[in-house]
């Protein structure tokens, strides 16, 4: 009997080990990134409320279901050296959900994929190696509108 | 019975010596070689010839040279680098070494499968990509018939391997290299800038730094061989050959697709958002073959799969030596008649299943992915820096024993090979605590941090307490199917 009680303990032990408490993360995490549409540009914003200038934006959707009217920003950064940011918005929450699955799904080897991805309500804001100090400048305004 | 009897002995079944050089290569070659990472390492330009040095000078070579030798040195026992570990640190060693190469797994599974699926629907119609049942779908298939394939033992497993790696990461290997050359032969422009040594060296600041785990661990897989020791014909010289010859495949393959891809696709038009495919549907695009995106987009459903195997199957076949020398709960020692540990491999694809489904239909999971996916490299550093103190220590604790493959300079040269490998490990674990991107507030940062390092201690304290539950009677209650 005690045998059979070790092994059930042992197996109820490494399930909620491994499986719920990590699992847990995802849980509490998930409710913070709520799909919310919001208006405008909120890149190009919070770029402009840093004072970063935005030296050209183009048009540029990514073949997604659901993405609607995407933008590629090229800007300068502090050393002058030019950096390009895409951002792209979406029509639902599952749209949006399921291309940052896709994007999740990217890694490099058993890491993770090279490219950030900033959630600001239904836009996503892809961001590339090496531009993350201008993303790290943005970030409070990209909050505040997160938050309108 | 002693408790370095072998695994064979224990289980009354003797294990198939099915396995040559090739087929020991390409469990290596399918572990590591993706075609995956090219595109993303290709943003980097020629800087990303700098960082595959740094993982190779690092981790590739060190880990090469060091399953080769702990493999060779003991080939006569199961396990891997369970084996391994446990001859230089004991039972409880060797099982954290194991478990953290198995529970990162865990984690790690939805993420190759969901990266099957999505590029698979590209060969079909890239909307279903955004599909979540499509996605579920085809992700059990390929997770539970990878599970089946495992099921009927070494000898089926190594020939879908053989065929899946040539497959689905030898040959779109080839042929993105091969059409990288006609690019340059035909006259087209390069898109990079003209080639120079500083443009090689990487660009290293706070914000590049969180990347250095990723290329330390891009080699990561390459001691997934020494799983299939008791299954090798000739060891001794066998492995170190499969080694050398995994090593030299996955690195060429790597570097010059990567620089194909580079040629070919300016820069800021690289985007990964929304996948690989993307970027080789342009790369065949701008070659003036869009027909063969579709093909290869099956050929890298395949590398997924085979890569998704020999990660499935390795550590598997390594807890299932844990769980027969009776050191886990009988309920995972049940072995069949081909010798697959078929009870971890049913909890393996359980867990698996269940944190898929978590994965694909939960909302939103963007911050806590980052989570899971840095415990993925942490859990991973344990079992590298496990394995490189074993080889120091071993050179110590037993410097007569017979090593048919020893690697050179003595003491020093140990030193210099598993210094270099704990270095490399140890920094990337420090740095993979890093978030990436600078799209963390500092209390997302606390808790991002803190999630990884209970996440982490979580996944890696497991064999700790079935040792101190541990029974001599487990042993003997674990029972083999057929």
């Amino acid at each position: 009997m005690n045998e059979v009680d070790n092994s059930a303990w042992a197996v109820m032990l490494i399930l909620i080990l491994i499986i719920l408490l990590p699992i847990g993360w995802i849980m509490v995490v998930s409710t913070s990134e709520p799909y919310h549409i919001v208006a405008g540009e909120p890149l190009r914003e919070a770029l402009e409320n840093s004072g970063i200038t935005v030296v050209s934006a183009v048009n540029s959707t990514l073949p997604l279901p659901g993405a609607t009217g995407g933008k590629i920003y090229t800007l300068s950064d502090e050393n002058g050296n030019l950096i390009t940011i895409q951002t792209q918005p979406f029509d639902s929450a599952g749209s949006r959900d399921a291309a940052i699955k896709i994007h999740n799904a990217q890694s490099v080897g058993k890491g993770k994929p090279i490219e950030d991805l900033v959630v600001v309500g239904n836009h996503l804001i892809f961001v590339r190696p090496g531009t993350s100090g201008t993303i790290k400048k943005i970030l409070p305004e990209l909050q505040k509108i997160k938050a309108r | 019975m002693s408790e370095d009897a072998t695994t064979a002995q224990k289980t009354g079944l003797e294990p198939k010596k099915v396995l040559g050089i090739f087929a020991l290569a390409m469990i290596n070659v399918a572990a590591v070689l993706s075609i995956r990472n090219f595109p993303s390492m290709a943003e980097f330009g020629w800087s990303s010839i700098g960082w595959y040095i740094i993982g190779t000078i690092l981790f590739l070579i060190p880990l090469s040279l060091a399953g080769a030798e702990l493999a060779t040195m003991l080939s006569d026992k199961g396990g891997g680098v369970y084996a391994w570990c446990k001859e230089a640190f004991g039972t409880k060693g060797g099982f954290v070494a194991v478990f953290c190469e198995w529970s990162n797994n865990l984690v790690w599974f939805p993420t190759v499968l969901a990266f099957i699926a999505s590029t698979l629907a590209f060969a079909i119609s890239p909307a279903l990509g955004t599909n979540a049942v499509y996605l579920f779908v085809v992700m059990m298939i390929a997770f539970w018939g990878t599970t089946a394939i495992a099921y009927f033992g070494e000898n089926v497993s190594s020939k879908f391997q053989n065929v899946g790696v040539i497959l689905g990461s030898i040959i779109p290997s080839i042929l993105i290299i091969g059409l990288g050359v006609y690019w340059i032969t035909s006259g087209s422009a390069i898109v990079l800038p003209p080639f120079s040594w500083a443009q090689v060296v990487p660009t290293f600041n706070l914000s590049t730094l969180p990347f250095f785990a990723t290329v330390i661990l891009l080699f990561a897989g390459m001691e997934m061989a020494g799983f299939h020791a008791l299954e090798v014909r000739n060891p001794n010289t066998d492995f170190p050959k499969a080694m050398a010859i995994s090593a030299v495949i996955i690195f060429f393959c790597t570097v010059m697709a990567t620089l194909a891809i580079a040629f070919v696709i300016p820069a800021n038009e690289l985007s990964l958002s929304a996948g690989v495919m993307q970027a080789i549907q342009y790369f065949f695009t701008a070659l003036g073959i869009p027909g063969a995106v579709a093909p290869m987009a099956i050929l890298i459903t395949i590398g997924g799969v085979v890569s998704l195997a020999a990660w499935l199957i390795g550590p598997a076949l390594g807890l299932g030596v844990v769980a027969q020398e009776g050191n886990m709960p009988p309920i995972f020692n049940r072995t069949n008649k081909h010798g697959s540990p078929v009870a971890v491999l049913f909890i393996q694809a359980l867990i698996g299943t269940f944190v898929s489904l978590l994965y694909i239909f939960l909302p939103s999971i963007n911050q806590a992915y980052w989570i899971l996916s840095a415990m993925t490299v942490e859990l991973l550093c344990i079992v590298y820096l496990l394995v490189f103190a074993s080889l120091i220590k071993l050179r110590y604790s037993r410097p007569d024993a017979p090593r048919p493959f020893k690697i050179p300079g003595g003491i020093p040269g140990i030193w210099l090979i598993g210094g270099m490998g704990a270095f490399g490990v140890i920094f990337a674990f420090i740095v993979g605590l890093m978030p990436t991107g600078g799209s963390f507030t500092t209390g997302q940062t606390i808790s991002y941090v803190a999630g990884i390092l209970i996440g982490t201690f979580l996944l890696a304290v497991p064999p700790l307490i079935f040792l101190k539950l541990k029974k001599p009677s487990w042993i003997e209650t674990g029972n083999k199917e057929g």
